[in-house]
């Protein structure tokens, strides 16, 4: 197995211990393939990945939260992806871009294969080097979930209950 | 929606009045124990670095901070105010309440969303900003459903985990006006998003704690499973911060070591699922940072507590906890819960509020093991207790009983007038298995009370034949002197007659110097320092008589002596000096065994008795290796033990614990005895004379087969010579 093999394996098996889903999709339009077979309704994309699409809905500006809340599927970009954790960073410096990845619920978060990393700390030295990306910046892994009932685990309590990896191997951007 | 806190009587009779919290805790004790355990071996692994090396290091920059406490938060505060916060340093909870409302009122807030904040706790603000006519409302699902049901967080990470579902579809359904089936968790949780949502898009300020200050970019990092916390961040237009003063870390590396050590700590996740760093406000909103002292640079001044300061909100030592799983966070700490409640409620709250549950605490030292900054808990809990009981709020009769017990001939006369009533008793045909059976109230009935033998240790010892060398130990022809222990003199002469034959039986001859009663453990555990050094003193005449090894069945005094002592006698140098060249002498008796006294392998009878090791808590926790006494017995009568789950674990003894808090010794030693009856053992050992009378009483009133003895005892009776 090369190197880079070894960390998409291991960053498949870590998102799968966080109840999060590796996807096959290797490309932007097979991510669009997959969204819609997910639903009916148009999929709701974030800026940073409309770039990639040119299609779908994207949040509205002026009441962003309010347009998307509750919407089936959700696409966005992320920048980084922890082999370690499973994690996926999401850089989202104002409410518009991160309404779809904390409103929908399936979300698909493409990442570009050269962005794989082997662990957290060097997410973190990412970060560090990045003063503009700090502004508001998540590691994400798996979907949201709660364990304040009696310990159970429940997922999807205010965020995604679904959240579907892609990493795009050979990116135009 | 107040929640006030009730007294700490009220709070502890609630507790231990309700039936289902036990189990549930130990349940949740038990599966944390298990996942918190594979996470950190997979980080050992992971880093090939043992997690001792990795939870100093990160000790070890928090300290650093605090070295330059003053440069770090000037440094955080000027990158953050440079990303468009606003930070404010404030000395108290009033202080606090007072900014946040009036910034509230003067934007025309009146909702504002909180995530989950400690902090926001400490303060009381949810009450405060009600008072003046701004709602908050708790997004983290855990503290809604507290807030609705108008309580206190009982856990610092799982802070309803107090309440059972169908007290959950109760409030729950009144809230949002439906039925829940209590069994339907995922409906409850799916409803509560919706019941939530409407919130978010009302309020106008979003509150959040923080997880670390970072101050190299002046950032926050956040720390959720839930993402309540990224919508109350990213939808008002107004973000207050609330974070004590110690939450600072110089880098982003810095922040990725609390991370690697928090989540696994907490929730035993290697990651939670959100970990969210925010630099400054979104453009056109405004991000407020209040950097909170409230007692914090008191505990920095205080020498023995500033360690205190590490901590980073994980709930680890509640986990461990054995009182806590007895009666949970709300007897079992005040607003901030589990170890570091008893702790740091002294400096954020007051005295008052921080002496009520300092007597649940056994002593055991279970938080220390797990605390992944490595504060030295069970030592600052013992500060605490004495400030309580200098301040005057201990138990009269406490205070009583160890005047009483601090006087060797008063106790004399009153062991001899026990033992006179113990053979009435048995006349009277009232002892069995030598415990006395008496019409108790129920709540004491747990433990029967052991008959005292007529003669002591120390007399047994002094009317019989020594033991003939079974081997040539390195300690042949030495003399040992004996530290028979107070409890074992009187309760267990046995154990203590049994103790010398086994140093004899490596060729080394034992006295037991005069004069000797009590090392002053009791005392001290109780936070009465001046009769502990008085106890001290005595057993440091006694033993400085000759200069000997010493040697004791009782784990427990060697601790006293080697870690009480030098506190007690810190200002004292002529006694510090007098107490160290005792404790320098002393040997557990296992730790004899296997040294200086060593006895070889197999060179006891075999034993067909299947036995276990319940292993001294104190000892076990603090690493030392005398406390595998299970390794001791094994080698010496080639046998197995029978394999004791949680042998480490407390038996519910706890000194004065299983006095001052009945329900909680009953409650530890009913979990410890069904670990003991699942090895179906004919005999259960133990290191430590207080735990072998506690286990033996506990056995005795519920009827349990097995018998309880010290290991000496049974290893005596295996000698080759035996009854010769
Ligand atoms: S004292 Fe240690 S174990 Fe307890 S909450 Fe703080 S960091 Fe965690």
């Amino acid at each position: 197995m090369t190197a880079s093999a070894d960390l998409a394996s291991r960053f498949a098996t870590a998102l799968s211990d966080a109840q999060g889903e590796i996807t096959d999709a290797s490309s932007w339009p097979e991510v669009w393939e997959l969204a819609t077979s997910l639903s009916s309704a148009t999929p709701v994309v974030s800026p940073d990945a409309f770039e990639q699409l040119r299609r779908g809905d994207r949040p509205d500006p002026a009441d962003p939260l309010r347009s998307i809340a509750d919407r089936a599927v959700g696409i966005t970009q992320a920048r980084l992806a922890i082999a370690e954790t499973g994690s996926v960073l999401l850089i989202e410096p104002s409410d518009v871009d991160r309404a779809v990845s904390l409103l929908t619920r399936h979300l698909i978060v493409a990442v570009d294969r050269s962005n794989l990393v082997a662990d957290l700390a060097e997410g973190f030295s990412w970060l560090a080097a990045q003063p503009q990306a700090a502004a508001y910046a998540t590691f994400v892994t798996g979907p949201s979930r709660t364990a304040d009932i009696e310990r159970s685990l429940t997922i999807g309590v205010q965020g995604p209950s679904r959240l579907s990896v892609a990493i795009i191997q050979d990116s135009s951007s | 929606m107040s929640a006030s806190v009730q007294s700490f009587r009220e709070r502890y009779k609630r507790a231990v009045r309700d039936p289902d919290l036990k189990p549930r805790l130990l349940a949740f004790q038990r599966s944390w124990r298990h996942s918190r355990d594979a996470q950190i071996q997979r980080l050992e692994q992971r880093t090939e670095r043992p997690f001792e090396d990795l939870r100093q290091e990160f000790a070890a920059t928090k300290d650093r901070v605090r070295a330059s406490w003053d440069d770090y938060i000037s440094e955080f505060r000027s990158n953050a105010e440079a990303a468009g916060a606003t930070v404010v340093e404030l000395d108290s909870a009033a202080e606090a309440v007072e900014y946040i409302t009036s910034i509230c009122q003067s934007r025309g807030i009146d909702l504002v969303v909180k995530s989950k904040s400690m902090v926001s706790e400490e303060i009381d603000l949810n009450d405060a900003l009600e008072r003046r006519g701004i709602t908050a409302v708790e997004t983290d699902l855990g503290e809604w459903l507290l807030q609705l049901a108008e309580e206190r967080p009982s856990h610092l990470v799982m802070p309803a985990i107090h309440q059972k579902r169908q007290y959950v579809a109760q409030i729950l359904g009144g809230e949002l006006g439906t039925h829940f089936d209590p069994d339907d968790i995922p409906a409850m949780v799916a409803s509560a998003r919706d019941g939530l949502r409407k919130h978010y898009l009302q309020s106008g300020a979003g509150l959040t704690g923080a997880n670390a200050l970072v101050a190299e970019t002046g950032s926050i990092m956040v720390v959720t499973n839930e993402g309540n916390m990224r919508l109350a961040t990213s939808l008002p237009d107004v973000h207050f911060v609330t974070a004590g003063i110690e939450k600072i870390v110089p880098t982003w590396s810095d922040a990725h070591d609390q991370l690697q050590l928090l989540p696994r700590s907490a929730t035993a996740q290697q990651i939670s699922t959100y970990t969210t760093c925010m630099t400054g406000p979104q453009p056109g909103k405004e991000m407020h940072i209040i950097l909170l002292d409230n007692g914090r640079r008191d505990m920095h001044a205080d020498d023995g507590i500033a360690d205190a300061l590490r901590c980073i909100r994980c709930g680890a030592c509640a986990n461990v906890c054995p009182p806590y799983q007895v009666v949970g966070g709300h007897a079992f700490g005040h607003i901030y819960t589990g170890a570091i409640g008893l702790v740091n409620t002294t400096f954020h709250h007051s005295i008052e509020d921080a002496a009520g549950p300092q007597g649940l605490c056994v002593s055991c030292g279970a938080c220390e093991t797990v605390c992944p900054v490595a504060i030295p808990l069970q030592q600052q809990i013992l500060h605490v207790r004495r400030r309580a009981f200098d301040a005057g709020h201990s138990p009269r009769w406490e205070r009583l009983a160890l005047n009483i017990w601090s006087k060797p001939t008063v106790m004399r006369t009153a062991m001899g007038i026990a033992a006179l009533l113990s053979s009435a008793a048995r006349g009277l045909g009232l002892v069995q298995r030598a415990h006395v059976r008496l019409p108790l109230p129920s709540r004491l009935r747990w433990r029967s009370i052991p008959v005292i033998p007529l003669r002591s240790g120390q007399t047994l010892i002094a009317s019989r034949q020594p033991q003939t060398p079974i081997a040539s130990s390195p300690a042949a022809g030495l003399t040992v002197d004996l530290f028979v222990q107070c409890l074992a003199d009187r309760l267990m002469p046995q154990a203590v007659d049994a103790t010398a034959r086994l140093v004899e039986a490596g060729g080394a001859t034992v006295q037991v110097p005069g004069g000797q009663h009590c090392c002053g453990l009791p005392a001290f555990d109780a936070g009465d320092w001046d009769t502990s050094r008085i106890m001290a003193r005595q057993t440091i005449e006694s033993m400085e008589q000759h200069t000997h090894p010493i040697v004791t069945p009782a784990a427990s005094c060697v601790i006293a002596m080697q870690d009480h002592w030098p506190q007690l006698f810190a200002d004292d140098p002529d006694w510090l000096r007098r107490a160290q060249s005792v404790s320098d002498r002393i040997y557990d008796l296992a730790a004899w065994l296997d040294g200086p006294g060593r006895l070889p392998n197999n060179s006891l009878q075999p034993t067909s008795q299947l036995w276990a090791a319940h292993r001294f808590c104190q000892t076990a926790n603090r690493g030392a290796p005398e406390a595998r006494i299970d390794q001791l017995v094994a080698r010496l009568t080639d046998s197995e033990p029978a394999e004791l789950a949680e042998a480490d674990v407390c038996c519910g003894f706890g000194g004065l614990t299983s006095l001052a808090a009945p329900e909680v010794g009953a409650g530890i030693l009913q979990r410890k005895l069904d670990c003991v009856n699942a090895t179906e053992c004919d005999i259960l050992l133990t290191n430590n004379p207080g735990c072998a009378i506690h286990l033996n009483a506990g056995a005795h009133a519920w009827g349990d087969a097995h018998e309880t003895m010290h290991y000496a005892e049974f290893l005596a009776n295996l000698l080759p010579n035996d009854g010769a």
